[in-house]
């Protein structure tokens, strides 16, 4: 039969280099496997990103919290200087290692739209990468899950360390919520003779369909996942997680990470920075945490840290004035700490919009100059291999820092 | 019977009366477990046989004996018993096993109370653990079955998370309407859903209300948006931003009376609300001052414009026939569709007729739910239901757990990460490690008439994959250590892990 005219032939090696009209018909993988692992940290309860990378070059910032403020570097209970202009907590300390391989970065006067200022609906907005969470929006690390054409079929693409999903992975079956992970394990009776794997294994030998495709994947992954164990676990290099929840869970994510068994994403939590009393005694055991904890799984990494990026963020910052309970109440601008071997380091990013009192909005707070997506969508995009950041955040149009290398 | 709040909380203060009574529930239930046939396995259906897919499709999989059964009153005659579930004697298992949960015919604000009254310290919960029980009882027991295939059908399509406050008992509710309706017309699925409150409150429409002029807050277009997008005309439906915003004007006010009132949960239309102005919706104008008649209106207008008979008919294509739909079967079920009026048992005939549908090949993955009610009717289980659930949770599909209004998907390539679990559900299956749940592993071998091992294998394998595992495969089992009747169940179980069994 003739070709029509408007449709010239099309060789089948054209095909394969995608070219001509019918490109659509071709299979062209969207993305190689080999971006980033993320972990994706969460610190609930609005961080307070003028106690932990306070603004020490803004000559408002002294007379804006006179007694919270974090003392200039020389004095006693003073902040690590980062660039001249920012410092860093004290209790951050062991972040600065790591700064100053340049390997961390940190975003200030970071948020989202939300101006709830409630924990819950800030946490919503940013959790499901859209600008108002009033809706029933999947999160944006499930949407990245899907947008992403790689044939993942691993148990362990998508692990939430805690009880629940959070809503970032809501919305994706390839995530699962897991407080062990000893809970991979094929459970075939001690008494059962060895051969029923053998045999089990040998019936998803052959098919091409995706179920014996993924059976496959599976039990290969298995033999790997069944070695690990968490209680015998040695991080490499004496590095020393902090015996907390986040720890642990940061420690098991080193340990998947190592194995190589497909882990895409990850989700840890911090909780607790919700600060409207007593600020000092309560965000010292956090920043403890937070720091030990990501040096932890830095040192413990090492030379693997190349492939792993790190997030770490709030639903919102803080209140720029103390309130009389030697605390501060819901803001609007926070930080972000950026953390892996693709991060530009050693940097404060975003543009700093001040603290005197005529820089800030209406209710006397920090705004946001640049907004949580314009960070999240250049790791989707350069560090993750997700060529979809545009299906990822529909509703935005991100304005990147350039903060990352792209994963070579 | 019906009873009121303080009626029922009387009766259910006597717990040694309830005591007694689930103690005789349980007799009865176990008497009324399901039979085994006389000759299980015998029947072999051939790759593409149509009974198979028919009972693989229009019932969450077969039990022993049922091919038998098909093959003998034909095609045609199942069709026509299951399109009719009215007419279909419902079995005692089902009913005996949905005895003892108490909330299933309660209204919201009862079932919060009873949950109160019983289970103090858990808080909230229970009523929503009851109809996920019932729901497995109901798929696993019923001899409706393409009834409850349908109510799984419209309660993804209509999907409201129990996980959302109050859904957790207003879900309940909502189910009721579906399962009236789930072979009806599809008008009155949708009429029932907005005025569902589970769904005016899972999508919002409780706080959409007459705009402010001064603020202009007010308005809340979720549920409008969901209707058309996922209801009705369908993502690709051919309407603009414009018409989902008069769509929820036209819904203004629709709300459910809260709080102490005197039946708090039921449908309310709040006047005052109600933005009474004039309307367009999908080019028809809407006449100011209609109240309450605007949102059935708009009821009509979408379920009557093409896009939703093209909607409806394709995702019908999806569930029962491929993933890819055929786009053939999909108009001519979308022509049905219209001339019967959205009639679904009608569309449902033609589909379960179709040639599209007996070349379907074994195309469809069962989804975790279909999977673990289908491996529990195989092998002919006896079930609470109750254990069953956190299984499902680690699959990935508990029932009405689904947060976002899209519902469970459809697609393979959304379930094959959860086969680790689904092995793992078939192994504690068939050893009795799920809690209330018992196999009976040496009366399915015995049933199926035969002594030589591999003979049993072969029996049970056809009557689980509809045909034999090739006799390698039969050998190798029977090669295995045969320890004092673990062997039949290390068959059972590699039968259900088996890629086959997640293939329907």
């Amino acid at each position: 039969m003739p070709q029509p005219s408007s449709q010239p032939r099309i060789s089948r090696r054209d095909l394969l280099r995608g070219k001509g009209k019918t490109s659509k018909l071709v299979f062209r993988p969207e993305t190689g496997p080999g971006g980033d692992v993320l972990i994706a940290i969460f610190l609930r309860g609005a961080m307070d990103g003028l106690h932990t990378v306070p603004p020490l070059g803004d000559d408002h910032y002294a007379r804006q919290r006179p007694t919270l403020a974090i003392p200039e570097p020389g004095k006693a209970k003073a902040a690590l200087d980062l660039d001249g202009y920012f410092g860093l907590h004290p209790d951050l300390d062991p972040l600065l290692e790591l700064w100053q391989e340049r390997r961390l970065a940190v975003v200030h006067a970071i948020g989202s739209p939300d101006t709830t200022l409630s924990h819950f609906e800030a946490m919503q907005t940013m959790e499901r990468g859209v600008s108002d969470g009033n809706t029933t929006a999947s999160g944006w690390l499930s949407r990245h899950l899907a947008s992403l054409a790689v044939e993942n079929t691993s148990p362990v693409r998508a692990l939430a360390f805690g009880d629940v999903l959070p809503k970032s992975l809501q919305g994706s079956l390839s995530a699962t919520a897991v407080r062990s992970l000893k809970e991979f394990r094929l459970g075939i009776p001690k008494d059962w003779d060895a051969g029923f794997r053998g045999l089990l294994t040998s019936l998803y030998e052959e098919g091409q369909d995706p179920a014996s495709r993924a059976g496959r994947n599976i039990l290969e992954l298995l033999e790997s996942l069944e070695k690990l164990d968490p209680d015998t676990y040695q991080p490499e290099r004496s590095a020393k997680y902090p015996e907390t929840e986040f720890g642990r869970g940061l420690r098991q994510v080193a340990q998947f990470v190592k194995a190589d068994v497909g882990l895409e994403v990850a989700s840890v939590d911090l909780g607790g920075w919700d600060a409207h009393v007593a600020q000092v005694a309560l965000m010292t055991g956090l920043m403890t945490q937070l720091s030990q904890g990501l040096h932890a799984l830095y040192t413990d990494l090492g030379d693997r840290m190349r492939r792993v990026t790190v997030l770490a963020m709030t639903e919102f910052g803080r209140r720029v004035h103390e309130n009389s309970g030697l605390g501060t109440d819901h803001g609007r601008a926070s930080a972000m700490f950026v953390l892996g071997g693709g991060v530009r380091g050693g940097k404060v990013y975003g543009r700093w919009p001040g603290v005197a009192p005529a820089q800030l909005d209406k209710d006397g707070n920090l705004r946001v100059t640049t907004d949580y997506r314009d960070i999240l969508s250049e790791v989707v995009t350069k560090r993750l291999r997700n060529p979809h950041a545009d299906r990822v955040f529909p509703d935005y149009t991100p304005r990147p820092l350039s903060l990352f290398e792209p994963v070579t | 019977m019906r009873l009121n709040r303080s009626e029922f909380l009387t009766l259910t203060a006597g717990t040694a009366g309830a005591l007694a009574l689930s103690g005789c529930t349980e007799i009865t239930r176990r008497a009324s477990a399901p039979g085994l046939p006389e000759r299980l396995g015998e029947a072999e259906a051939a790759e593409h046989s149509h009974e198979w897919r028919l009972l693989n499709r229009m019932s969450f999989g077969p039990r022993p004996g049922d091919l038998e059964r098909v093959r003998e009153m034909g095609a045609d005659a199942y069709i026509e018993e299951q399109l009719a579930p009215e007419r279909i004697e419902e079995s005692r298992a089902a009913w005996m096993r949905l005895l003892p949960l108490d909330t299933l015919e309660m209204d919201a604000a009862d079932a919060q109370d009873w949950e109160m009254a019983n289970y103090p310290e858990v808080g909230k919960g229970q009523a929503a653990v009851e109809l996920q029980q019932a729901c497995v009882l109901r798929s696993v027991y019923s001899t409706r079955q393409l009834q409850e295939v349908m109510v799984e059908f419209w309660t993804d399509h209509f999907n409201v998370s129990q996980l959302k406050a109050e859904c957790s008992w207003l879900k309940t509710v909502d189910d009721r309407l579906l399962r009236k309706h789930a072979l009806g017309k599809f008008r009155d699925l949708v009429n029932a859903s907005a005025h569902s409150p589970a769904m005016l409150f899972y999508l919002d429409n409780d706080k959409n209300e007459k705009r402010d002029p001064k603020t202009g807050s007010g308005a809340n277009e979720n549920y409008a948006r969901e209707l058309l997008e996922l209801h009705t005309l369908g993502v690709d439906g051919d309407y603009s931003l414009k018409d989902i915003q008069e769509v929820a004007r036209c819904f203004t006010g629709w709300t459910y009376k809260k709080g102490f009132t005197f039946w708090p949960g039921d449908f309310v239309f709040d006047a005052k609300k109600h933005d009474d102005g004039p309307k367009r919706v999908l080019g028809v104008p809407i006449p100011p001052g209609q109240g309450v008649k605007d949102g059935e209106q708009v009821i009509d207008i979408v379920c009557e414009h093409p896009s939703t008979a093209r909607f409806v008919a394709r995702k019908l294509c999806r569930r029962f026939v491929a993933d890819q739909a055929p786009e053939a079967l999909v108009a001519r079920l979308a022509g049905v569709f219209t001339k019967t009026d959205g009639d679904i048992r009608q569309v449902l005939s033609v589909l379960f007729r179709s040639e599209e549908f007996r070349h379907a090949g074994n195309r469809k993955l069962k989804r975790p739910f279909d999977f673990a009610v289908s491996a529990l009717r195989g092998v002919n289980a006896d079930t609470t239901g109750a254990g069953v659930l956190p299984y499902l949770e680690r699959m990935g599909q508990l029932p009405y757990k689904w947060t976002m209004p899209d519902g469970y998907p459809e697609r393979v390539d959304a379930w094959t990460p959860s086969l680790l679990s689904r092995w793992n559900f078939a192994l504690d299956l068939v050893t009795d490690k799920i809690p209330g749940t018992r196999v009976n592993a040496p009366a399915l071998a015995k049933a199926t008439g035969e002594k030589e091992p591999l003979e049993v294998y072969r029996a049970l394998s056809r009557s689980l994959l509809g045909q034999a595992l090739p006799p390698d495969r039969l050998r190798s089992l029977v090669d295995l250590s045969q320890k004092g009747g673990r062997e039949v169940r290390q068959c059972l179980a590699l039968l259900l892990a088996t890629p086959a069994f997640q293939w329907r």
